[in-house]
């Protein structure tokens, strides 16, 4: 007998009785959505599933307490990207502290494979994910989403943000050894980062 | 020759030779900072500690001369650990500001860090000396926190310009590199201080920010600024030209070029570049396909046959030249290439450095290949005489002489190849869109009559097609075909009529050029060599 190959005893005959267990279950999950509203099913658009902190949706660039980017244009998500779908200028600052900044950021959003990569990349914190996934656009153009849309995007993020860079991230041993040598030498244990909206 | 082991590798090295070279050229990387292959050994920064047996202490290789039986260890555990702690003290003091340094992907600190280093830092951001930082110096910035004080600047400015810009101001840890009161640099050669900087302290302003350095592809070529020939990379991105930087080659222009040919890519993806074939109709201009202006072309050479002319620019390669000429030739018309006189500047130099007053970079090219036959006074004169039927130009030069207006007005047929589109252009016929030098293959002859190759960086705009491209198709109308469809093999047969040229290929050629012999004056050619 070749591998693979299930072999049915078909002397048995299909009985009632597995009939009736289907129905039982199809009638118990009627019941319990009529009288105990417990469904297996959500209402969306109204109701939303909820998604992991983790969740890769659409990208929100940071601001500084002054409202200009956190990027200082340093191209790392640009030259990680797989799918290259981020376009980047920079331009000069006036304080020689910062230098340099985005004059032009751009993702394409229908190009990028949402892999966060640019997200580990950044030295800045300056590009995170949000747990958004509502892409609707009438036009190709309209997703392709400039600096001032992303960095707008902060403010609106309804889900709280999604990918980031967080301390308790596994993929960071570096930041894991600097977080345990906080706690062995001074006590200091940084709790979740606070989530928005 | 002594011979000396580096790593059990047995180096047959010239004498003189210093421990650091012998083991580069021979693929043996050890660390440096301070030591340039074009300027004399300085020996400050310590990283290049190699293990030399039969000597005490540990040597720094740049400035240890390879003697007989030398046995060099540049690996093991005693050379390495000082090494590292060489490049720990480089470090101690650096901004890491790396994100927003333009030296990122081709910065010393950063590969020898990966390669020798990779300890954790000892000193915290905060705790570090801070200095100037974006200074303004003209056309380069100066980062005095990143700088490592190698004194590659301070060398380069006094071996190689001699202007002494720099010097190492205030002691110990604040010391650093400044010009005397903020003075600007001010000659042409500042953009090389950028290039022997081996951190981001001295950046170019003009590539400031603009690209980063791992997206760039860089292409062999050579500058066409000047007769000098220097070697250069064309550094390019998705077809956009975004820098040019020297290309080491030490019997043209060792490791520098000047400022006004870094300047020359910014004309490469202008958008007044000449994309399309025009014609001019009475009053108005009228835009042609290329074969349509080839054939208008061919058709005027048919009807005017020896009572034609041709001027050659000294700006194509040798095969634009040798393409051209074979043009005239098929016509038995008038041929020169010599407006404003080029030939007698090619050798002359403006500076101590690199540059010459013949701003073309094929004169020579031109010369040997007998390109200066009839004489430019003398083809002006047929024009005024109304012995002129069509003149087919290879650029624009002859049609900016304000002198020649007049005689240019007697010829009712007159073609240009151009480049870049310029109020000259009214005064020809047919504009026939040429590519431009980092667009084509090819090669010119310098100064020293030394043939190098360029290589094509970018697609040429719009329709623009190579010069020999051109004339190979105006040929191909009048039935006279080049029998060559390629830069290579049209270079086959450059080598085959050209006095000196025989046996060379573009292969011969290679990425450093072949020098021929220069005939003529013998002090000249001493002076050029030198």
């Amino acid at each position: 007998m070749a591998i693979g190959v299930i072999t049915v005893d078909r002397s048995q005959k299909a009985g009632v009785l597995p009939l009736l267990q289907g129905h039982w279950v199809t009638l118990r999950i009627f019941l319990k959505t009529l009288f105990l509203r417990k469904a297996s099913t959500i209402q969306y658009p109204e109701e939303t599933r909820p998604v992991s902190s983790r969740y890769r949706g659409i990208h929100v660039l940071t601001e500084r307490e002054d409202g200009t980017p956190k990027c200082v244009a340093c191209f790392m998500c640009a030259t990680v990207c797989p799918a290259e779908c981020i376009y980047i200028e920079s331009g000069e600052r006036p304080e020689t502290t910062i230098e340099k900044y985005p004059t032009r950021f751009e993702i394409d959003l229908l190009r990028c494979v949402y892999c966060g990569f640019c997200v580990d990349a950044c030295p800045e914190e300056a590009i995170i994910m949000s747990r958004e996934n509502d892409l609707v656009g009438t036009t190709r153009a309209e997703l392709v989403i400039d600096r001032d849309r992303l960095m707008a995007r902060g403010k609106l993020v309804e889900h709280g943000p999604g990918y980031r860079p967080v301390d308790h991230d596994v993929r960071r041993p570096v930041r894991i050894a600097a977080l345990e040598r906080l706690k062995a030498e001074h006590g200091i244990v940084p709790g979740m980062p606070k989530t928005r909206g | 020759m002594p011979k000396c082991t580096i790593d059990g590798r047995e180096i047959e090295v010239a004498p003189g030779t210093n421990v650091l070279k012998a083991a580069l050229d021979n693929g043996i990387h050890i660390q440096h900072f301070c030591w340039h292959p074009d300027l004399a050994v300085d020996g400050n920064c310590r990283t290049c500690m190699v293990e030399v047996e039969k000597m005490a202490k540990l040597q720094i290789a740049c400035n240890t001369v390879v003697s007989e039986g030398m046995v060099v260890r540049t690996t093991s555990p005693k050379a390495v650990d000082a090494q590292r702690s060489a490049l720990e003290f480089l470090l101690v003091n650096h901004p890491i500001d790396c994100p927003v340094c333009d030296q990122a992907g081709e910065c010393y600190l950063q590969d020898n860090y990966m390669r020798y280093g990779l300890y954790d830092s000892k000193v915290e951001l905060e705790d570090k000396v801070r200095k100037r930082k974006v200074v303004d110096l003209g056309s380069i910035m100066l980062d005095a926190e990143r700088c490592v004080l190698c004194s590659r600047c301070l060398r380069f400015e006094s071996e190689v310009t001699g202007t002494n810009s720099f010097e190492f101001v205030n002691r110990g840890d604040r010391v650093q590199i400044a010009t005397f009161e903020n003075r600007k640099i001010t000659h042409d050669y500042a953009g090389n201080l950028a290039d022997v900087c081996p951190v981001g302290a001295l950046l170019s302003h003009d590539f400031r920010f603009k690209m980063r350095v791992w997206f760039l592809k860089a292409h062999e070529s050579v500058c066409p600024g000047c007769s000098t020939g220097c070697n250069v990379f064309v550094d390019e991105r998705d077809g956009e030209v975004e820098r040019l930087r020297p290309r080491r080659n030490v019997d043209v222009n060792k490791s520098w070029m000047c400022d006004p040919g870094r300047a020359l890519y910014k004309e490469i993806g202008v958008t007044s570049r000449v994309s399309g074939a025009r014609e001019r109709g009475g009053t108005t201009w009228e835009g042609v396909s290329v074969p349509a202006a080839l054939d208008r072309v061919a058709t005027a050479l048919k009807e005017a046959g020896s009572d034609s002319a041709f001027l050659a620019s000294p700006q194509g390669t040798n095969e634009d030249v040798f393409a051209f000429k074979a043009l005239a030739d098929a016509v038995s018309g008038k041929l020169d290439f010599r407006v404003g006189d080029p030939e007698k500047k090619v050798r002359e130099r403006i500076d101590k450095v690199l540059q010459r007053a013949d701003r073309n970079p094929n004169t020579q090219g031109c010369l040997d290949q007998g390109i200066g036959r009839d004489g430019v006074a003398a083809i002006l004169a047929s024009c005024r005489g109304g012995r002129v039927k069509a003149l087919v130009l290879q650029g624009p030069e002859l049609l900016r002489v304000p002198e020649a207006v007049d005689a240019l007005a007697t010829v009712p047929f007159v073609a240009v190849m151009a480049t870049h589109e310029g109020p000259e252009l009214d005064r020809a016929r047919v504009v026939l869109p040429a590519a431009l030098w980092a667009e084509t293959e090819g090669t010119y002859t310098n100064y020293q009559r030394r043939v190098q190759r360029l290589k094509a960086a970018v697609p040429a705009p719009g329709d623009a097609l190579p010069r020999w491209e051109l004339a190979a198709g105006v040929l191909d109308r009048l039935g006279r075909p080049l029998g060559a469809t390629a830069p290579r093999e049209i270079f086959a047969l450059v080598a085959k009529a050209t006095p000196g040229y025989s046996g060379l290929d573009h292969r011969a050629i290679g990425a450093s050029g072949r020098a021929l012999p220069l005939v003529g004056d013998a002090g000249t050619a001493q002076e050029a060599r030198a």
